[in-house]
């Protein structure tokens, strides 16, 4: 498990890692949806260099909108 | 003109000298995104680019900034690389007029080289990489979407092939944003209704004509395939997709098909847009991937989308532009000369025309504002007269000097609706829009002092043409 530089949560997982070994893995965090590749600069990998407009407060996540708004079942 | 497939406009690209391979090592972040980032910056005349050799990546081949300029543009259309913007636009409207061409249905086709249905790995199959830096993942923003009425599933003119932004969520899951003004929210507010997922099918790495039928505004019954047959000229080939009744372009690199679940949102974005800025942070729909099908050591097409101008632009400057002007000729045949619809999607456009009276231009900026994309979009109407070429900045910017007086010239209409991605509208989605009358005035309106227009010296053309001749054989 891997701490997602966005919400901060710690059950991000490798979704990917390089064809070349040793290169980089992609990780996938299943909280807010962030992916992010290790070989990315700090800004984006780095939770305390990550910028700050952009992280997510997982609590928040319930409360985004729908797009589009979900329909009633009509049969 | 007819490329057959992807790669075969990449070798037409190439023998222009409008591809250029990138064969140093590059690192899929930042480096094939700053590239195609800093080729915008580099004018409107740059070439494709193509990255051999990404870091990690055996095989791996990315795509960019492959319609991202005029001369693309033009060989697109199968005209001189060279070709001005505006006899572009008039040759994509006298072939937007010869909808609807032909379908050619085949059984098979090159992607079918590789077939998956276990197992699937979006991230294995594809080398996808972040765009902009606040980007919460990894998008496909060039694909073609295809969809079908869930309650006409017969007809083919309801089917829907559109681009749509999708986040590669998992494995075999992606993220898709269905503005509700999109033909796929019909169809999939009609599968929700039902309760049932929506059949999807996505290409990439397409051939031009496909990409440029879905960026183009069409009536909900208006088919793609039969659009791009319009513009190619020639009929289009596609082929069945395996677990559905959705039709697939014969040309492209990779088929994804799979389905949106129904009454599913999760959180999506922030992506960067078209409009300079970050979109996100809403609940969008899901896709599952079910089957996949690829050429062997496929291609993968992106397109950096980020501050304008970037490839967008480019791509849907004249698809936005002939539908509003073929709309604006059926009500006004005599008197539409061109428009312009290519600022930010059309945010802002330049309409140049005859005028019958006084007061006429308004009335035609007021009626661009009602055409369909003019709900969504055209903020600001520019109209100029018939003589001043609306794709000459310089130009309009002249009439707007001259020939505009802003107590009489312009008006704005409070509270009318907008595209939703508008970051100045307020609320989201509604938007005040202006109209700058910058066209002479005719009778019975009399004002200013118009009468002695100034005249090019006599032998002008002529002279253009031998400059022309002479600057050309020093090259
Ligand atoms: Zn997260």
């Amino acid at each position: 498990m891997h701490t997602c530089p966005r919400c901060e949560s710690k059950e991000a997982t490798v979704v990917a890692t390089s064809p070349v070994e040793g290169k980089w893995e992609v990780y996938l965090c299943p909280v807010c949806i962030f992916t992010w590749r290790s070989s990315e600069p700090e800004t984006i990998t780095n939770p305390e260099k990550y910028k700050k407009a952009f992280k997510i407060d997982p609590a928040d996540i319930a409360n985004a909108t729908n797009v589009p708004a979900i329909p009633e079942r009509k049969r | 003109m007819i490329y057959k497939d992807f790669r075969d406009f990449l070798k037409k690209l190439e023998e222009e000298g409008q591809l250029l391979n990138i064969d140093q090592e590059v690192m899929p972040e930042p480096d094939i995104a700053s590239a195609a980032s800093a080729m915008s910056n580099l004018g409107d005349q740059t070439p494709a680019l193509m990255f051999n050799n990404i870091n990690g990546y055996e095989q791996a081949k990315v795509a960019m900034n492959v319609m991202g300029s005029w001369p693309n543009h033009a060989i697109m259309m199968g005209m001189p690389k060279n070709t001005p913007i505006k006899e572009q636009f008039f040759e994509f409207a006298k072939r937007y007029d010869q909808f609807p061409g032909a379908v050619e249905r085949v059984d098979t086709a090159p992607f079918h080289e590789v077939e998956l249905t276990e197992d699937i790995n979006l991230f294995e199959i594809l080398p996808l990489f972040r765009l902009n830096q606040g980007d919460g993942g990894f998008y496909l923003d060039k694909a073609a979407v295809i969809s079908r009425d869930v309650e006409d599933p017969e007809n083919f003119n309801k089917q829907n092939v559109g681009i749509y932004r999708m986040e590669v969520k998992g494995k075999d899951r992606l993220g898709i944003q269905p503005v509700p003004q999109h033909d796929i929210a019909i169809h999939l507010r009609q599968a929700e209704e039902r309760g049932e997922n929506l059949p999807v099918a996505i290409a990439l790495g397409n051939e031009p004509a496909i990409v440029t039928a879905a960026a183009t505004p069409l009536l909900y019954d208006q088919s793609e395939y039969e659009m791009a047959a319009a513009l190619q000229g020639a009929p289009y080939k596609v082929v069945k997709a395996k677990d559905s009744n959705l039709d697939l372009p014969w040309g492209a690199e990779v088929i994804l098909e799979g389905e949106i679940n129904a009454g599913e949102r999760e959180i999506e974005g922030p992506f960067g847009e078209f409009t300079g800025h970050y979109s996100g942070g809403r609940k969008m729909p899901i896709i599952k991937i079910n089957r996949v099908y690829h050429r062997k050591n496929p291609i993968f097409e992106h397109l950096y989308i980020g501050m304008p101008w970037t490839e967008t632009d480019y791509m849907i400057g004249i698809t936005t532009s002939v539908p509003m002007y073929q709309q604006l000729k059926e009500a006004y045949p005599n008197e539409i000369v061109a428009v312009n619809a290519m600022y930010t999607h059309g945010l802002v456009a330049i309409i140049s025309t005859k005028k019958r009276y006084g007061g006429f231009a308004k009335a035609v900026g007021m009626r661009a504002l009602t055409t369909p994309h003019g709900l969504g979009y055209c903020k600001l109407i520019i109209l100029v007269d018939e003589d001043v070429d609306p794709f000459n900045l310089p130009r309009v910017m002249w009439a707007l000097s001259t020939k505009m007086h802003p107590q009489h010239d312009a008006i704005v209409i409070p509270d009318l609706s907008v595209m939703p991605l508008d970051p100045g509208s307020e609320p989201t989605g509604i938007t005040s829009k202006m109209i700058l009358d910058a066209t002479t005035p005719v009778a019975p309106e009399t004002r200013g002092h118009y009468t002695q227009p100034l005249d090019a010296p006599l032998a002008v053309e002529k002279w253009e043409k031998i400059l022309t001749e002479l600057m050309n054989k020093q090259k």
